[in-house]
């Protein structure tokens, strides 16, 4: 539980008595909190915060090898020993690189974006730059990792999302032409790895330094995420804009009001990922095929996701992807996006006595938000306010078979405007030169 | 030898609310508790309640329902205004997993 307090502008250590987690399940021996009361009340009258105060920013750290080999070796033994790698090679973030980096912005690298929960790391565009280069980054993928850090900061209980056993990852989503402009990936492997659009990795992978390093959230002391999926990368991708069926909005356009054409993120909190087989096996109709699948679907969606209570009114319980191919087909079927998540949303209602079977109901009722404490009457109960909380898009490879499903812990869905540096073509024309 | 000098990745931290001071004794002093109601603050919280006031002469330790209980509620400054008009003279808060 380190940082859980620093946040909110304590220093980063607290007066904690910690117990191992048997003694917080139900019907656990509790003799050691006799054994242990001193600990309670040395917390009130002895105890004293250790936390030295650092100033100035993003100090520099040096190592030496016989070679640059070794150096590197070192450097990256440093890193994981500092606890602030993943695992993964890294590359030092050397001053040159994190220059060379900090290209991509449109604003100082002093900017203050914000503090970055629950640890509370001031949060710069050098910060961030900084993971970026560690990452494997390039300058031009600086603008969507500082939107898509932005938009996490603005996330309704960020500080929640980090630290909670349920281990929620943001998936970003891009829309705008700076997708295909950066190599961020909308077909096929979207969710990563391609080294033919390798930005959503290093993006992921930068944000995903920040939250533990920045933010604290570090397996098992900063974030109880039991599991812990996806955390290399987090998921950052395209929607396949091209992909859109005429007259279908883009994401961007539908949940944020950017006009199309605008760059910009929005970031759901995910909790897992399911791929749902949509086509038909054998003889079916176009109309039989496409009905069949949206039954699947739903049937996915009709589980109590009680980590989607967060978001019940305001937020989304998942993302639904259709590749194009889909998109298309069902669009000359007659079906368009809001007749889609209609359906999804009226067939995966969950009748109130599978939700009682499942004690689902005592979540509900201890919920924060009284609307959502409402929908106890529902029944079926929906597993969102309203068919637009379902966040519906075009993406993925241009293959019929299959639609995916990421459910959600998504109190709300931020989305932020990419701004550019006025240098931003220049950036492109050097990342064609290096990656051709 | 070759030289690698690069950025510490963690970012500053800056602390603007200093922790409470600490009491000299408990004797005597009116304690509180914030409950989130999980992870069995049902059971622990009224046993540090009795034992609080087996060990300390003169403490007043208020019911574990004086204030708000359950995560949506303890974080509010509501139920901070709440534990400040109370004049307690520390708070529990418990339990978290």
């Amino acid at each position: 539980m380190r940082n859980a307090v620093s946040g909110v502008g304590l220093a980063p250590d607290a007066a904690m008595v910690t117990f191992p987690i048997p003694m917080f399940l139900p019907g656990s021996d509790l003799s050691s909190l006799q054994a242990r009361k001193r600990e309670f009340y040395d917390g009130l009258t002895r105890w004293k915060s250790e936390f030295a105060q650092a100033a100035g920013s993003a100090k520099l750290i040096a190592v030496e090898g016989a070679t640059y080999e070794d150096a590197l070796v070192k450097a990256n033994s440093l890193l994981l020993a500092n606890l602030w790698g993943d695992g993964l090679p890294l590359w030092p973030a050397t001053k040159s690189r994190v220059d060379w980096i900090l290209r991509g912005s449109a604003l100082p690298r002093t900017h203050v974006l914000g503090k970055f929960p629950p640890r509370g790391g001031i949060t710069t565009l050098e910060t961030c730059a900084i993971a970026l280069a560690m990452a494997g980054g390039r300058p031009e993928y600086l603008p969507v990792l500082t939107a898509a850090v932005e938009a996490c900061l603005e996330a309704e209980g960020f500080d929640q999302l980090q630290a909670t056993s349920g281990g929620p990852f943001p998936a970003v989503i891009v829309n705008g032409p700076i997708a295909k402009q950066i190599r961020l990936n909308s077909g096929f492997g979207l969710l990563g790895p391609d080294p033919q659009r390798p930005a959503g990795a290093s993006i992921g992978r930068a944000l995903r330094l920040l939250q533990q390093n920045v933010g604290g959230a570090l397996p098992g002391v900063g974030t109880m995420a039991i599991f812990g999926a996806m955390r290399y990368t987090n998921a950052v991708f395209a929607e396949d804009e091209d992909g859109l069926p005429p007259g279908w909005l883009p994401h961007a356009t539908h949940r944020h009001g950017f006009a199309p054409g605008t760059n910009s993120v929005s970031v759901v909190f995910a909790s897992g990922v399911t791929n749902v087989r949509r086509r038909g096996a054998k003889k079916e109709s176009p109309e039989e095929d496409a009905l069949n699948g949206m039954w699947r679907m739903a049937d996915f969606m009709r589980t109590p996701n009680l980590a989607a209570l967060a978001g019940w009114e305001k937020g989304t319980p998942g993302i639904m992807m259709l590749p194009p191919i889909v998109a298309r087909r069902m669009a000359e079927l007659g079906w368009t996006q809001d007749s889609i998540r209609e359906f999804l949303w009226e067939n995966s209602r969950i009748p109130m006595d599978q939700m009682r079977r499942a004690g689902a109901p005592a979540w509900i009722e201890i919920d924060a938000n009284p609307v959502t404490r409402a929908s106890l009457s529902l029944d079926p109960w929906p597993i969102c306010q309203k068919p637009d909380n379902i966040v519906l898009l075009v993406a993925g490879g241009g293959h019929p078979t299959h639609s995916y499903w990421l459910q959600a812990h998504a109190p709300s869905v931020p989305g932020r405007v990419i701004r550019t540096p006025e240098t931003f073509e220049q950036l492109l024309a050097e990342a064609n030169r290096d990656l051709h | 030898m070759v030289k690698l000098e690069f950025h510490d990745p963690s970012g500053a931290l800056e602390v603007t609310v200093p922790h409470a001071p600490r009491l000299a004794s408990l004797a005597g002093k009116r304690i509180g508790f914030v409950s989130n109601e999980q992870w069995q603050a049902y059971r622990m919280l009224p046993m540090l309640k009795e034992m609080l006031e087996q060990d300390f002469p003169g403490v007043t330790v208020l019911p574990i329902n004086t204030f708000p209980q359950g995560n949506a509620l303890i974080g509010t400054e509501e139920t901070a205004a709440l534990v400040r008009k109370s004049r307690v003279d520390a708070v529990i808060v418990g339990n978290a997993a």
